[in-house]
């Protein structure tokens, strides 16, 4: 990154959000076109229809929608709470990905919003969940884990929002000078007529560190709070003290693989390979490597605590998982969690581009599959025989899964095109500060090609 | 109507050092504008307060007391008693309170920011635009031309590249 200028800085950041190929369009056209039929369609149809049109049906009630909802709240959880830990232990190359990462937060909380949306039967009812008076006397159970998830998904979604656009409004304001027509009417208002003084900086310095010590206890809240949405009833398998930090790790897993994968196709796509070099790579492939770890380790104490329980639902619930009609789908996740990410041993491997993307696709799918094991094999096991049931998900769910990604992706491409999806001051910390130009033209502007 | 004196450096030790010149001269003191955070601003032109950290610790405690109290107050006020068991019951209570701490705290530190950095800008401000790409400018306000005279021969004597001068818009 040593030949690389402060100005050069400006130049790629708003290039990149100004010059818009063909590729772009078709791109966010697909996105679009795909969300519209994977994912709004069938749910409109489920609406019209009613919920029987998921396969969610006595004894599993939960099914993809409650899996998805765990997945994207998961992959939420990289991007914010690992910038926020970077941020305070001064590390140098979360700089240059952290804009990114913690759109992905902010995106796949949307996300995971929306799936809840579609999982109950009204969504038009959503507004219950809030607490405020009404003249119906309702008000809701603070008791229940389901209420703390609103409180602590919604001040995470706030908490991120918040510190997400906070870090960009020094990049608004150069990307401000830079641009014209609307978008310069849209920076100089997300700019806030920022001017980069001293007392500015000093400000943003001190709010940016503040929000990131309250973020990151959040970040572990959250994550625990959904675990207990699961671990609060008493069904075997799920009633486990490990739960939390069970899934705050395999949340924290699924977000790195998730940022290698977004790294992955920045780089790639929208020209930033001098930004985001193999060192950001290799050092995500190092995280990865140690919470595959941590998560083996807890999966195998799942087991074993399951075991030792000697209850003989528990291990009627273990003995399902294993080898049960869903065994397949378990030893798919130990294969793609467990046993694939041991490569990362390897630096070659951390530092190849299209391996760690490969491996990264292949996280997600496994934990994508741990949530789902973990709302269908517990259900459709519970104490009575007779009430046992196999749960699969219908085509409406397995569309909207679908359609969720699509979502996900329409909602970053429109992104990337108005966020500095690289940051601009924090990229020019990290270099060399520049040399006295020979000439005094001034800066070499920047024009806009539309 | 004061006229600012601005003075353009590649580097942050010119500036700093500049800036700390001009201070020493008895002019008003600076104001930085630069594209990325100076380290060691507050040894040149004096320790700033962070009033932040007063922002986000009532915040957090405001929330507190407003998390518990949503929770605890409808609890008692529409009682759902379930097993005989309390009516403010203390461990789940304590997770709205926790998470309303944060959303409060954060909340707080937003608001502390936007008012000590004084943002948004309502009115207009001396702005350098190459400040934002690769210069660091250091501005001072100057009443009359010994000021000037005076600005402008500490500046240059610095190493700046360009000075010049700007009218304050009002």
């Amino acid at each position: 990154m040593d030949k690389l200028q402060y100005a050069d800085v400006n130049r790629d950041v708003v290039r990149s959000l100004v010059e818009t190929g063909p590729r772009y369009y078709a791109a966010l056209f697909i996105a679009i076109g795909v969300t519209l039929a994977c994912f709004f369609f069938p749910w409109f149809y489920q609406l019209y229809y009613g919920i029987g049109a998921a396969g969610m049906n006595h004894p599993a009630v939960w099914g993809t929608y409650l899996a998805s909802f765990i997945f994207w709240i998961g992959l939420s959880h990289s991007g914010t709470l690992l910038s926020c830990v970077l941020h305070l232990t001064n590390s140098e190359w979360r700089k240059a990905m952290y804009r990114s990462a913690e759109a992905m937060t902010l995106f796949s909380l949307m996300v995971a919003a929306t799936m809840v949306l579609v999982h109950v039967g009204r969504p038009w009812f959503v507004h219950w969940t809030m607490p405020y008076p009404n003249q119906m006397e309702l008000w809701p159970n603070f008791r229940s884990p389901l209420l703390f998830d609103v409180m602590a998904v919604a001040t995470y979604l706030t908490g991120s929002s918040i510190f997400i656009y906070m870090g960009a409004i020094p990049d608004f304001a150069a990307v401000r000078d830079r641009t014209s027509g609307w978008r310069r009417h849209m920076y100089v208002l997300l700019s806030l007529g920022w001017r980069g003084t001293d007392k500015q900086w000093h400000r943003l310095g001190w709010a940016y560190t503040f929000l990131a010590v309250l973020i990151i206890p959040l970040a572990v809240s959250v994550h625990s709070i959904v675990s207990w949405d699961f671990a609060m009833s008493i069904v075997p398998a799920l009633h486990q003290t490990i739960f939390a930090p069970y899934f705050v790790v395999g949340a924290i897993y699924s977000g790195t693989a998730g940022i290698v994968t977004v790294m992955f196709v920045l780089r790639k796509y929208m020209n930033f390979e001098q930004y985001i070099t193999r060192v950001h790579f290799d050092n995500l492939g190092k995280l990865m490597l140690v919470l595959s770890l941590i998560w083996t380790y807890i999966n195998i104490l799942e087991v074993f605590t399951g075991w030792y329980s000697g209850t003989s639902t528990e291990l009627e619930a273990m003995k399902y998982k294993m080898f049960g009609y869903y065994a397949p789908l378990y030893w798919e996740m130990i294969l793609f969690c467990a046993v694939a990410p041991l490569l990362l041993i390897s630096k070659r491997f951390r530092t190849s581009f299209v391996p760690m993307l490969i491996l990264s696709v292949a996280v997600n799918i496994g934990m994508y599959t741990e949530r789902f094991l973990i709302v269908t094999t517990s259900l459709s096991r519970q104490y009575l025989p007779d009430a046992w049931g196999l749960y699969v998900p219908s085509l409406v769910e397995v569309s909207i899964l679908i359609g969720s990604l699509a979502l996900f992706t329409t909602l970053f491409l429109i992104f990337v095109k108005i966020f500095p999806s690289v940051s601009i001051y924090e990229v020019k910390e990290t270099m060399a500060t520049p040399k006295r130009r020979p000439s005094e033209e001034g800066v070499p502007q920047w024009q806009p090609t539309s | 109507m004061a006229t600012h004196i601005i003075g353009l450096f590649h580097g942050p030790d010119s500036a700093l050092a500049a800036a700390g010149k001009l201070r020493g001269a008895g002019l008003p003191t600076p104001e930085l504008q630069s594209p990325v955070p100076i380290e060691g601003v507050e040894e040149v032109l004096g320790v700033k307060k962070a009033v932040i950290k007063r922002f986000t610790f009532f915040g957090g405690l405001i929330g507190a007391a407003s998390g518990f109290l949503l929770a605890a107050g409808t609890a008692v006020l529409w009682a759902h008693p379930t097993g005989g068991r309390p009516i403010i019951t203390i461990p789940p209570f304590l997770i709205i309170t926790y998470e309303l701490t944060i959303l409060f705290g954060i909340l707080a530190t937003v608001l502390g920011f936007l008012i000590s950095a004084r943002l948004p800008a309502i009115r207009e401000r001396i702005y350098v635009p190459e400040a934002a790409v690769d210069k660091f400018a250091v501005i001072v306000a100057c009443d009359d031309d010994e000021h000037r005279g005076r600005a402008e021969a500490i500046l240059r004597e610095a190493g700046a590249e360009e000075v010049r001068a700007s009218m304050e818009q009002s």
